[in-house]
């Protein structure tokens, strides 16, 4: 016994040391698909591009920030609304805009209003009425959906203002453009808050063991309807910058982020448990991700293909941590 | 006719042992009573006898034979059935289906028979119908049932498998009076038919009323066997308690000089679980919750703690009224609660020890902002008081023996010191060395002017540290214990006496 058990044990303790840096095995995965995209494709590596996929990624991070706090509060946390809420807000901004940059800032706060309304009625349903988050978020996804159809009645309307889209494509500072310095901004926020603030504290404690922290006099309930919130208002500024991405909105433009979202922060060492991790690991899944995902159109393989990819990465992932925990057991 | 004979049994859990020498000699057509103390071994011994637990020691004699019982199978194979005091019913299946759940009726291989299923358990069923109460039926499934109403379930249950041989590990601790006084009746009827059986109870009256022989077992070893006739419950308790301690006063601890100024007063409570209990916390004093597990006492703490709702009396620190609706609300009014269920109410798990200690101080300091630095050394001191072994204060706290957590936990309320400590079975699995460790803490905080609520299901633990012991049987306070009073007899008698 002991004889088989030696190989496996060290393997597993070398697995064990590998899954216990996710970020590092993010940004070693990042460079190795770089090389894969350049020799598959020369210029997939080219500056430009690089900028490009960034800012794909940038679209990307900022609702996986959101889906990253909720999945930290624990109990089964997870939005699948966010979705809805992209296409929601790209059309929202879209009309209140409509092309002028006279109406960026009302835009801005059109979209934080509602994405922040839809997260506190997912906070709501799942706290005071403990609706499953999954359920809960999936039912706001087909209510969000529903609605997206009767507010455009089929036609495509809005304009993105051109200052919209000059922040999220053009070199703003550095040669970067505005949308990777509000990701980077995102980010330094993001950190602060779990790391130096009570609420931070808060959101691990809920996220380990719920019934513990509220015996420690933590407002459960009030903290995880400030996550869902803030899921919202994440979803929703991802969505308007996602407007000026692509100029105009069309129907269900944000429904591409639901899975992938979930993935970076997985990707980026939360587990779907809660109660651990971070999101400088959470930006680095959504590079990632946007690499994969460029590489897959590379190779030619069409959007259905890719959506397999990802389930598959998904649940690939899971297996990988799933070891890891019972190796750690 | 069955007979079975255990001799010897032994079964330690690592360096704990559950049981060291476990006798008992069941009779066909007796009803035989076993009792013991909170963890004496009597509920291991019947699982050794219903094959869920493997003896390192001793054997199983059947009617003269060696058996060897392997598990629940092997025992209903020998005509065994056992009615479990950890309630094992299916809580989303029907009343009938739980009731023949060990030997469904089968047809064609695999198909149950739903109408040989109604007959069977129709009449067994019919013999409680009348006292079962509302909303009992053969065909409601268990979780819509009452507490009492599931144990009649688990009885029918037991009762289902016509086994020669039935053990009953507490049937009765839910039942009201004419659900135990029919179910004596059908335990009667099965003795005339000569069945043997095994009864647990705590309750003294019972034991005597249904009793043909009562064996006593204290700290796992069979101590006494004798037929109830020939002897009474002052008798059983002192077999219980053993002659050396039963009547000498556990050397009171340093008393303290003024346990006056009241700083907890609780008048009248109700809830679910406990009902008119009052009693006051002085200044520096260490009040103990004594009697058999689950009596209420820790509903009551966690009532008082705002974690557990109440629906009448008043709670009063300091004099003020505070009837904390939520454990943030108690802990602003400056009361403290430590839970024994650590996993469950106290560590939170994975999550550095740092983050363990500090959000009491958090709550009560109303903060915004956290600084891992300040946090660190703020949370050293207590750490250091309790003497909790750790390499760094970022390790996660599970990463440490279930005595430091505990002391981690502990730790968290005295950065801000509260002013009423609740200790909810505080010590229930740690090792003795922070036993120890805790009571000195404890101790020393009553002599500050800390009020203390000290709930242990150790009866030494209580004798050695409570300055005063109310004793709770059914929710109730029946007796308080103080000065020469505080012996183990007298905590027994109170805790086993009918309430």
């Amino acid at each position: 016994m002991s004889t088989d058990a030696l190989p496996s044990k060290s393997g597993g303790n070398a697995a064990l040391a590998f899954a216990k840096k996710p970020l590092v095995v993010a940004l070693i995965l990042i460079v190795l698909l770089l090389a894969v995209g350049e020799w598959l494709s020369p210029g997939f590596a080219s500056p430009g591009q690089v900028l490009r996929l960034l800012i794909v990624a940038a679209l990307l991070g900022i609702v996986a920030a959101g889906q990253n706090l909720v999945i930290l509060g624990g109990r089964e946390g997870i939005d699948l609304s966010v979705g809805g809420i992209v296409s929601l807000a790209a059309i929202l901004a879209g009309n209140v805009m409509n092309g002028a940059d006279s109406g960026i800032l009302p835009a801005i706060l059109v979209c934080i209003v509602v994405g922040g309304l839809f997260g506190l009625i997912n906070g709501v349903g799942v706290t005071l009425l403990r609706i499953p988050p999954l359920v809960m978020t999936l039912g706001m996804l087909g209510v969000l959906q529903g609605l997206l159809v009767v507010i455009r009645n089929g036609i495509p309307s809005g304009r993105a203002a051109p200052g919209l889209s000059d922040f999220v494509v053009k070199p703003f500072l550095l040669g970067l453009p505005g949308i990777i310095w509000l990701w980077l901004l995102i980010g330094l926020a993001m950190a602060f808050l779990l790391r130096r603030t009570v609420f931070g504290y808060r959101v691990y404690a809920i996220g380990s063991n719920e019934q513990a922290a509220f015996m420690a006099g933590v407002p459960v309930k009030t903290i995880r309807v400030a996550l869902f919130m803030l899921s919202g208002v994440f979803a929703a500024i991802a969505g308007m910058c996602l407007l000026g991405y692509s100029g105009s909105s069309f129907a269900n433009v944000g429904e591409q982020y639901m899975l992938p979202s979930i993935i970076a922060v997985v990707l980026g060492g939360t587990p779907l448990s809660g109660g651990k991790g971070g999101y400088t690991g959470t930006m680095a899944g959504a590079v990632l991700l946007v690499l994969l995902q460029s590489i897959l159109t590379t190779v030619h393989i069409d959007e259905a293909g890719r959506q397999m990819v990802f389930g598959a990465t998904l649940v690939a992932l899971m297996l990988f941590y799933g070891r890891a925990k019972a190796m750690r057991g | 006719m069955s007979e079975l004979i255990v001799r010897g049994a032994r079964k330690a859990y690592g360096a704990t042992v559950a049981l060291s020498r476990g006798d008992l000699h069941l009779k066909p057509g007796e009803v035989h009573v076993l009792i013991g103390s909170n963890g004496s071994g009597k509920s291991t011994l019947c699982k050794i006898v219903a094959g869920s637990v493997k003896p390192d020691a001793g054997e199983v004699l059947l009617d003269g034979k060696p058996v060897t019982i392997d598990g629940p199978r092997a025992a209903r194979a020998l005509g065994i059935g056992i009615f479990y005091q950890e309630l094992s019913l299916a809580a989303r299946r029907t009343v009938a289906e739980n009731i023949l759940l060990p030997a469904m009726p089968v047809k064609g291989g695999i198909f149950v028979d739903r109408t040989e299923l109604e007959e069977r358990t129709a009449r067994i069923i019919a013999e409680f119908q009348d006292v079962a109460g509302e909303g009992f039926a053969a065909d409601v499934t268990v979780d819509r049932l009452r507490a009492d109403q599931r144990q009649l379930v688990e009885i029918m249950k037991a009762l289902a498998t016509d086994a020669p041989i039935l053990i009953f590990d507490e049937p009765t601790s839910a039942l009201d009076r004419a659900q135990v006084d029919r179910f004596f009746e059908i335990l009667r009827r099965l003795k005339q038919e000569g069945r043997a059986m095994v009864f647990i109870s705590h309750r003294m009256d019972e034991i005597f009323s249904i009793g043909d022989r009562v064996t006593v077992i204290r700290d796992g070893a069979t101590v006494a066997s004798s037929a109830i006739a020939e002897t009474n419950a002052d008798e059983v308790i002192r077999q219980m308690v053993g002659e050396r301690e039963a009547l000498s006063a556990e050397s009171k601890p340093p008393v303290p000089a003024a346990a006056g100024e009241p700083m907890l007063s609780v008048a009248n409570l109700n809830g679910a679980g406990f009902r008119d209990v009052s009693f006051t916390v002085g200044k520096g004093e260490i009040l103990g919750f004594g009697g058999l597990h689950g009596q209420g006492q820790s509903s009551v703490l966690r009532a008082i703690f705002g974690a557990l709702a109440h629906n009448a009396g008043t709670i009063e620190v300091h004099g003020k009224a505070c009837a904390a609706r939520s454990p943030a609300e108690a802990i602003r009014n400056g009361i403290a609660y430590v839970s024994g269920d650590r996993g469950r109410d106290g560590t939170l798990t994975g999550r550095p020890i740092l983050e363990n200690v500090t959000p009491i101080h958090f709550l009560r300091n109303r903060s915004h902002l956290a600084r891992p630095g300040a946090l660190a050394t703020l949370a050293d001191g207590p750490l250091k008081a309790l003497k909790t072994k750790f390499q760094d204060i970022g390790q996660p706290v599970n990463s440490l023996s279930g005595g430091n957590q505990q002391k981690v936990v502990i730790a968290r309320w005295l950065i801000d010191r509260p002013a009423i400590l609740l200790l909810d079975d505080p010590t229930k699995g740690i090792d003795l060395a922070a036993k120890s460790d805790l009571f000195q803490l404890i101790r020393s905080l009553a002599a500050e002017g800390m009020g203390i609520a000290l709930y242990s299901s150790e009866d030494a633990e209580l004798l050695a540290n409570a300055d005063r012991i109310l004793v709770f049987n059914s929710g109730v306070v029946t007796r308080e214990l103080q000065g020469e009073d505080r012996t183990r007899y007298n905590l027994y008698h109170a805790a086993y006496e009918a309430a």
